[in-house]
């Protein structure tokens, strides 16, 4: 491969590049793309979660407030279980009921430290071109999304994120795939990026 | 009357000169509403064109459209039960409504186009009025089910960016009008109007006597016979026999014979074989043509469609190679336009046909047609690492990715083969997804997000070259949106 960064493991090619003409064609070769900021520290990336380009990138977390108010929703919905199950239970008397009680404990247990662990894994950064955006602590998830490429900025606050001084921001493009939505930023925050998204959007804005 | 000049739709759209040509037109408007195809042609040159309606005829077929679904909605079980008179009498009476609602809607219902805006207005007890934007358009349809073939009449589709269904279906129009109708609204939906280029529909009213579509270059043409060979090398048609010989054999164990049962066995066998016979029926004549920069498609026995994709509103292109199939070499084309979510379920409308059946050649032809300078049988595709066989012990030497010169090429499917092309300018982000599983494994997946359809994914993929390939999947589609 041409475009490697020098000094690492080569970044496997991913299939032959055509043997034609270098980038006489609008989209570049392999050189042009050595000079991306991305391709440079590629080797140096340390084996963690999903973060990229580590070197290169400012992650951004989002507030921890997030964990209180996933928790409570957590806690709601919980709840709702719980007092079916316990309900159930005590006209049935069935131990099935007292079983499953227990295991919804235990999985709501479980979800609240997964919670307070995937708040801290969600992190959004601006690039130069994209927003990037990650998530998830099972299946771990990044989204890049150039500005140009956007159709509509959502900022949303539902009341108990308004409870907690929070909002979340959604991009959105014209794949209905796209996922980049950043929630638990501040009210400012949200604004600040809406204002930004918006403005680099306009900047290169092409649309489909 | 016979103005040489609807074109110039938009500068000319509050000139003053010719306000009489513009309060002719609205008079007869009041009384026999504009419809049939001779007059109207020529649009009123200034002010804003008066509102038309759909061809009059059209609330007799949505009536007679509407029996069918009466009918197949009573279902055989009613008609053993009510006996003939009184099923005939009970569709009839709910057909007749349907067409009362169908004459009121018509009566209501009317469209013109507004600067570069298609504007339909609806209801009468909810209107609604829709502002298409005709920039925003991606594709057109003249479709003429059998009905609308009989009575010389046509529908026109439009798909726009962001629609989750086909916006505006005009049904009915006269076949000359919406020919004339599409050819003007592409034209609008062209790049940004050029008001001193020769305008593209100045034989707009000379059209319409010919077939819907002007021929353009021919690309291909589907032989029929491949084709019905083609749905015959499918699963369900494979399958067929078996499932007539189990029917037959539990009838004559049982040795009942009503006609009921018989009838209803029917119906399912027919339900089972429908996609193959939709698909005969469907691409049926497949014609391919290229004009200047949209492709036009043709196809249908029972109801025929026109299709008008611009090419440069491609999203994707996928090809599929059938198990049944590969004897013979064949494969299938189809391509995506934005604006179809996977939400519409009568997948028969969306415009995604490119190539229902053909060889390896014709495959490798239509490909460079669509997506110059990518050849099919060129696109290299890399392997995922072999510990990938640990996610996919079968397949996973099926699943490939790989990065051509303006295209990524992504590849999948053991038994029935697919590869998903999408043009870096298409692409609207990148994701990198990694599951549990990948994760112990160091792989991940990554996907690049189109307009309509899927888009395409390289899945389980090497962690660094899953980093590697998404940086370079977002530099390539940034480099090349750049460039367009």
């Amino acid at each position: 491969m041409t475009g490697e960064p020098p000094g690492g493991p080569p970044p496997h090619p991913v299939g032959p590049h055509p043997v034609g003409p270098p980038p006489t064609a609008p989209p570049p070769g392999p050189p042009a793309v050595a000079g991306h900021p991305a391709s440079g520290p590629l080797a140096a990336y340390p084996p963690g979660p999903l973060e990229p380009w580590p070197a290169t990138v400012r992650w951004q977390s989002v507030s921890t407030d997030l964990i209180w108010v996933e928790l409570l929703r957590l806690a709601a919905l919980v709840g709702v279980v719980l007092l079916g199950l316990a309900v159930g239970w005590a006209v049935s008397g069935h131990w099935l009921f007292g079983a499953a009680l227990g295991a919804v404990v235990l999985a709501g247990a479980w979800r609240v430290v997964t919670t307070v662990r995937a708040v801290h894994v969600w992190g959004y950064a601006e690039r130069e071109n994209d927003l990037l955006v990650r998530h998830g602590l099972l299946v771990r998830r990044l989204s890049i999304v150039p500005y140009s490429r956007m159709q509509f900025v959502d900022v949303s606050a539902g009341p108990l994120e308004r409870a907690f001084d929070l909002a979340t921001v959604q991009l959105h493009t014209a794949a209905a795939a796209s996922d980049a939505r950043v929630p638990g930023l501040r009210p400012a925050e949200a604004a600040r990026l809406r204002d930004r998204l918006t403005a680099l959007g306009e900047d290169r804005a092409e649309g489909l | 009357m016979t103005h040489p000049g609807p074109e110039l739709p938009r500068p000319a759209t509050d000139a003053p000169p010719a306000p009489q040509d513009d309060h002719a037109p609205p008079a007869p408007h009041d009384g026999p509403p504009s419809d049939a195809p001779p007059a109207p042609h020529d649009h009123a040159v200034g002010g804003v064109e008066p509102r038309r309606r759909l061809h009059p005829l059209s609330p007799a077929l949505h009536g007679a459209k509407s029996l069918v679904v009466v009918v197949a909605g009573l279902s055989w079980s009613t008609l053993s039960r009510v006996g003939f008179g009184w099923f005939a009498a009970m569709a009839t009476v709910l057909a007749l409504g349907a067409t009362v609602l169908a004459v009121v809607s018509w009566y209501n219902t009317g469209y013109h186009v507004v600067g570069r805006e298609l504007r339909v207005y609806e209801g009468l007890l909810w209107r609604r009025t829709r502002a298409i934007p005709l920039e925003r358009l991606q594709a057109v349809e003249v479709v003429r089910p059998l009905l609308a073939q009989l009575t010389g009449l046509a529908e026109l589709r439009l798909e726009v960016v962001g629609g989750g269904k086909t916006e505006a279906p005009l049904a009915y129009l006269g076949v000359a009008e919406a020919a004339a109708l599409r050819q003007r609204l592409l034209a609008l939906a062209g790049p940004a109007p050029h008001p001193g280029t020769a305008p593209p529909q100045p034989s707009a009213s000379a059209g319409p006597t010919v077939a819907p579509v002007p021929p353009g270059r021919a690309l291909h043409a589907v032989a029929n016979r491949d084709l019905l060979v083609s749905q015959l090398l499918t699963p369900q048609a494979f399958l067929l026999p078996f499932g007539v010989a189990f029917v037959v054999a539990q009838f004559l164990s049982e040795g009942s014979w009503s006609f009921i049962a018989v009838a209803s066995t029917i119906t399912a066998m027919a339900g089972v074989l429908l996609q193959p016979i939709r698909r005969v029926l469907d691409d049926w004549n497949f014609r391919l043509a290229r004009d200047e920069g949209t492709l036009r498609v043709r196809n249908g026995l029972l109801e025929t469609r026109a299709q008008t994709v611009p090419l440069n509103r491609v999203q994707t292109v996928g090809v599929t190679w059938p198990l049944l199939w590969r004897a013979k070499g064949w494969l299938r084309l189809r391509l995506e336009v934005a604006g179809y979510s996977g939400g519409e379920a009568d997948d028969r409308n969306r415009p995604d046909r490119l190539l229902p059946v053909g060889d390896q050649e014709t495959g490798e032809r239509i490909v460079a047609e669509v997506l110059p300078g990518v050849r099919l049988s060129g696109l290299a595709t890399g392997l995922p690492p072999a510990r990938a066989r640990w996610l996919r012990p079968l397949g996973w030497r099926a699943v490939g990715a790989g990065l051509d010169e303006r295209v990524f090429a992504a590849r999948s499917g053991l038994i029935t083969r697919q590869l998903t092309v999408v043009p870096y300018a298409r692409i609207q982000s990148v994701r990198v997804t990694q599951g549990p599983a990948q994760r112990r494994l160091r792989l991940a997946t990554v996907h690049a997000d189109t307009a309509g359809g899927a888009g395409a994914a390289a899945l389980d993929r090497d962690l660094d070259e899953a980093w590697w390939l998404a940086a370079e999947l977002t530099a390539r589609a940034h480099a090349a949106h750049r460039a367009r």
